[in-house]
């Protein structure tokens, strides 16, 4: 509970909540899709200006293209700054579509430690 | 080019078909991503489709609705999805003017159509973007290849 305190949230619609918790790491609950990816955009850019980015993705149930592209700008904004974008505990979907995508390599993984 | 609007294509997949059609008409808004995948994943269920299938299905439907709502756009997209015992086929239309299906988005949207599904069709005609896609059981994805 007092976890769920120390979060900041950022914003939340029909699709995605995110919040931001003390550590600075971005965390999304939901799908992201056309409507949860703006959402899921406008958290990182809150974040990115300070530290590397790591997005907790343990809660993500779906994501597409249109979501891929919100971590895509996150990431390729982050080389710029030579950082990179964590994408933690993302699930076997979001796995999926990075290898369709070909866009893993993007991205450093951190998977749940078993 | 195939330009056959989706009720003219729908008798395609009349052999499997087990009569469970569903339309849907939503605005071509970006809340209703999350309406047409929950609506394409309960019909398919209707059908014999695994899970990993419905999967793939909720992800067509989505980069569907991510070609076809480019733009603040006042118009409905009409979905019609068609869960037959082999295959589960998307039929989508939308009045549009200057739909973009080449752009960095749309590209990226249709690399994704390409990997989950086993045919998928877009055209821009005459005001009005169409798209067709179908879904084979797994099963008879892998016989049909091998």
């Amino acid at each position: 509970m007092d976890e769920m305190n120390d979060m900041h949230e950022v914003g939340r619609n029909e699709s995605l909540a995110v919040s931001i918790d003390q550590q600075g790491t971005v965390i999304a609950v939901g799908d992201i899709d056309l409507a949860g990816g703006p959402l899921l955009e406008k958290a990182i850019l809150q974040q990115e200006e300070s530290q590397p980015i790591i997005i907790d993705l343990a809660a993500v149930e779906f994501i597409d293209s249109s979501g891929l592209r919100s971590l895509l700008s996150a990431s390729r904004r982050a080389q710029g700054r030579e950082t990179s974008v964590t994408l933690r505990n993302p699930s076997s979907g979001v796995l999926r579509l990075l290898s369709i995508t070909g866009t893993t390599t993007q991205f450093v993984i951190e998977e749940a430690e078993s | 080019m195939n330009t056959a609007t989706p009720a003219e294509a729908a008798p395609d997949t009349a052999d499997s078909s087990t009569g469970q059609l569903v339309t849907l008409v939503v605005p071509a808004v970006a809340a209703m991503a999350r309406v047409a995948r929950l609506t394409a994943s309960s019909v398919a269920s209707l059908g014999d489709m695994t899970v990993d299938d419905i999967d793939d299905i909720k992800i067509a439907v989505s980069e569907l609705m991510t070609l076809f709502i480019q733009h603040d756009d006042p118009s409905e997209i009409t979905l019609r999805f068609d869960a037959g015992e082999l295959t589960f086929s998307i039929d989508a239309t939308m009045a549009v003017s200057g739909a973009d299906l080449e752009g960095p988005e749309a590209l990226l949207a249709k690399a994704v159509l390409d990997a989950v599904c086993d045919v998928y069709e877009l055209d821009s005609v005459d005001g009005r973007i169409a798209a067709r896609v179908v879904k084979k059981r797994s099963d008879q994805s892998t016989s049909s290849r091998g």
